[in-house]
């Protein structure tokens, strides 16, 4: 076991290098020349100031050299300055990814907290009107835009009911009462599609668990349906579920840039994509770099719990 | 300083005020001075850019001055028409007579907000900053005329100019005319860009990345109102980034904003509504204009130009996208309300016979094919849709090229990738910023750089001289040539509007010569 967590931990850097070399090369890519950006793509463009920018980014090298020193710098823990703000992007991110952090672990528990329920019930009451229901909102909760969502929620919770704040950010350790009350609608925008996707395979794993021999002989010795259920069945059908429930950790920060963008949070996603705009590459390259670490992390913490939840997986080999 | 980048034209877009709107201004403005100001409080206002920079010297996004113009004063400040404003700059009086030096007499008794004293030597560190390519400054360019900078005495400066300087009064009202504490600059180094220190009415109190930025009120500042009361009247202003109009929309009536812009399709919820008091400012900026570029097939043919720009309605433009509320551009690249807005020059207008007729001249009577760069938008897209439809009219066929906005604008004018632009610019009442950008032969935006020796010279003619009267009648000269011979023609202003509680006061007082929020003398009235 530990042999193999060294083994999956190693694998992590060609992977994070592989990430990081493409977005360097399709930031590259996309059209429009950085250091003419960076002095704002018009008038007051300069020879002697875009000189000057240029030979401070390495802009004047050739592009593995530039991500060779980038590489160089990012591995002793400095990131560079941003190119637009000129802020150090470390620091910058540290604020920033706490935040999407906190949201997208909001965003995940409320999804889960919806689907877990939602695809037992359906899997139990298979066929029947609470199976049909739920399956209607997972497909509608699939073809929701969660910007669209968000505005009507702001609308509804915000204008019209005055419950919740329409936007914003209050940092947890402020006003822990203000910041949930603050997450709670970009959360559930952001969780309500992924908890659709977690929902429908609940439903399908726990219906073919449910299917099985043991599963009947339980039955059959005279033990009640939802004890069979959640003492017997739902434990096995968990390991798929868990493996989707970790890849929508992904979605969930892809979600996020649209949603901290609507609801006015200042975490990374909203950052990345102002990044984008800019042609700000030491912002984007460290915005991906935390957001690919934390994709792999957790796809690595989700291996390791199926051998928790299941005694019979052994990474011994 | 024209549409300094894509950000800026977005702005624009809902920016706008003049001609007509600024007669009424200054009749609210008369009754609200009835009333005297209360003290104290926090105004929370939205808006829809994060600044790039709170350093205005170095901030490239044309949203930066949401954030700066809060906290500085401007060397030579001016009213909405752009008219040098002595009682709020920091210059009390001025000298231009002369080419070859301008002459500024200080106001006294100024400090900036770390103590620093404003005088003759700070202004010549600031503009010596400027000027220093490695400060990497926006306004660099619009300040090439100087030489050198003198401190003649205490509170007397001297530009010594290299050659006439015509525009130097609007350009201090800009970026380039916002003043940083030498002491602060000097300490602080590359950190100096988001804990500016200036002389305005508030300070900077904090900045959060991609949330807000909150001012608090300068006890020490040194205006007054026109009763003599002490500026500002205000404690604190949050000025929170809400990029989402509708968003903002929706804050301001759950009560968690106290101002903010009203996108045009909102306009009509504002409209004598007993709950808000709304504002506008004409000619924020021009909304939508056919930039061409005259050296590329098939548009070097003005005749074919000139075939395009009568072949579209605006009016069906501004009713479908913009809900009636922007204005049928009559004039040029100068809006209403600036000095030299002249809507009698001839222009080519909606006229589908006169299109027809132009074709024939340019020797394509059954039309053409056409490429046009756009970037999308809300508006953009749509009215580019409205655009394809009314060429096609005329049988010219458009093939949209479609970018995001820094991409696109980078594409069509250095690039030089298509004919045609589709595009939104910056209020820039000043007409030497424009002329020299767009119609002289050097100018960013003369994508083709075609030289016209006639255009350079009156934009030369237009630089030379601080007179008005005479200015006035060269960039008509200008128009006739630039509308005549369509190298770019607008079409519509854009209108800027505002929108605020009852009980918030000063919103008659609220867009500068930009159009932009000047939030100096705002108040809230206690029920």
């Amino acid at each position: 076991m530990q042999r193999y967590i060294l083994r999956r931990l190693a694998q992590l850097v060609p992977s994070l290098l592989l990430i990081t070399f493409m977005v360097f090369a399709l930031m590259h890519a996309i059209p429009g020349d950085p250091a003419r950006m960076m002095l704002g793509a018009g008038e007051q463009l300069d020879a002697k100031q875009l000189e000057i920018v240029r030979r401070e980014y390495n802009l004047d090298k050739p592009l593995p050299v530039q991500y060779v020193l980038w590489l160089a710098k990012a591995a002793s823990g400095d990131l560079g300055r941003s190119t637009a703000s000129q802020r150090r992007v470390g620091e910058e991110l540290l604020l920033r990814a706490s935040v999407t952090f906190q949201l997208g672990l909001f965003a995940w528990l409320i999804g889960a907290a919806i689907a877990l329920p939602a695809g037992v019930i359906s899997a139990v009451y298979r066929g029947r009107w609470p199976d049909m229901l739920a399956t209607m909102a997972a497909v509608g909760a699939v073809a929701l835009p969660g910007f669209w969502l968000g505005i009507m929620m702001i609308l509804l919770f915000g204008v019209t009911l005055g419950w919740l704040p329409t936007r914003g950010y209050v940092a947890l350790g402020d006003d822990p009462l203000g910041s949930l009350r603050h997450m709670i609608l970009p959360a559930v925008a952001l969780g309500i599609t992924s908890s659709a996707v977690v929902m429908r395979q609940m439903r399908s794993a726990l219906l073919e668990v449910l299917a099985q021999d043991y599963i009947r002989t339980a039955r059959a010795k005279g033990l009640a349906r939802w004890p069979t259920v959640i003492g017997h069945a739902l434990r096995n059908a968990m390991l798929p579920v868990i493996t989707v429930m970790g890849l929508e950790i992904g979605r969930i920060f892809a979600g996020s840039v649209v949603i901290e963008t609507l609801f006015g949070i200042p975490g990374m996603g909203r950052l990345m994509v102002q990044a984008v705009f800019q042609r700000d590459f030491p912002v984007v390259q460290g915005c991906v770099l935390v957001m690919a670490t934390a994709v792999l992390v957790i796809n690595f913490v989700t291996d390791i719990l199926y051998a928790v939840l299941d005694p019979r997986i052994r990474y011994d080999g | 300083m024209a549409l300094r980048d894509g950000v800026r034209r977005r702005t624009l877009l809902k920016a706008s005020l003049l001609g007509a709107g600024s007669t009424v201004l200054l009749a609210r403005h008369g009754r609200a001075q009835a009333e005297k100001p209360q003290y104290g409080g926090k105004l929370r206002v939205a808006y829809q850019l994060a600044p790039g920079a709170l350093d205005p010297v170095v901030g490239r996004s044309g949203g930066d001055a949401y954030y700066w113009r809060q906290f500085v004063d401007q060397l030579v400040d001016a009213d909405p028409a752009l008219n040098p404003r002595a009682s709020t700059s920091l210059a009390e009086s001025w000298d231009v007579s002369d080419p070859k030096k301008v002459e500024l007499k200080l106001r006294k008794g100024v400090l900036f907000h770390d103590g620093t004293p404003f005088n003759a030597e700070a202004v010549k560190f600031n503009v010596e900053r400027l000027l220093d390519p490695a400060t990497k400054a926006t306004p660099r360019a619009a300040f090439t005329a100087v030489d050198s900078v003198t401190a003649v005495d205490e509170h007397l400066v001297r530009f010594n100019l290299k050659r006439p300087w015509g525009s130097v009064l609007s350009t201090l009202a800009d970026r380039g005319g916002a003043m940083n504490s030498p002491t602060a600059v000097k300490a602080m180094g590359a950190d100096y860009i988001f804990k500016p220190v200036s002389t305005g009415p508030f300070k900077v109190a904090e900045y959060v990345s991609g949330s807000h930025v909150r001012f608090v009120r300068n006890e020490k500042y040194w205006g007054r109102d026109a009763a003599g009361n002490p500026l500002p009247y205000l404690d604190e202003i949050v000025v929170n980034t809400v990029s989402d109009p509708t968003v903002q929309v929706a804050a301001l009536k759950a009560g968690e904003m106290d101002l903010i812009y009203v996108p045009y399709r909102e306009v009509g919820n504002f409209e004598n509504n007993p709950t808000y008091n709304m504002r506008k400012f004409d000619g924020g900026g021009i909304a939508l204009t056919l930039q061409y570029n005259t050296m590329k097939a098939p548009l070097d043919d003005m005749n074919l130009r000139l075939a395009v720009a009568h072949a579209i309605n605006p009016e069906a433009i501004n009713k479908a996208v913009y809900f009636g509320r922007a204005i049928i551009a009559k004039g040029g690249m100068w809006p209403t309300g600036s000095w030299a807005y002249d809507p009698t020059v001839a222009r080519p207008t909606y006229n589908v016979a006169k299109a027809r007729e132009y074709l024939k001249l340019g020797g394509k009577p059954n039309g053409f094919e056409l490429d046009a760069m756009l970037w999308p938008s809300e508006l953009n897209t749509p009215t580019a849709e409205i655009i394809r439809a009314q060429l096609g009219a005329i049988g010219i066929k458009l093939n949209l090229k479609v970018y995001e906005v820094t991409v696109a604008t980078e594409k069509f004018n250095y690039g030089q990738e298509t004919p045609i632009f589709m595009t939104s610019w910056s209020r820039y009442p000043e007409p030497d910023w424009n002329a020299s950008l767009i119609y002289r032969s050097d100018g960013y935006y003369n994508a083709g750089k075609r030289k016209d020796d006639r255009l350079d010279a009156l934009i030369d003619a237009g630089a030379a001289t601080a007179d008005i009267a005479k200015r006035k009648a060269v960039y008509r000269q200008v128009d006739e040539i630039v509308l005549g011979e369509a190298h770019m023609v607008p079409m519509l202003y854009g209108v800027t509007y505002a929108a605020a509680p009852k009980h918030v006061m000063g919103i008659d007082e609220v867009f500068g010569w930009d159009a932009k929020m000047y939030l100096h003398r705002m108040w809230l009235k206690k029920s």
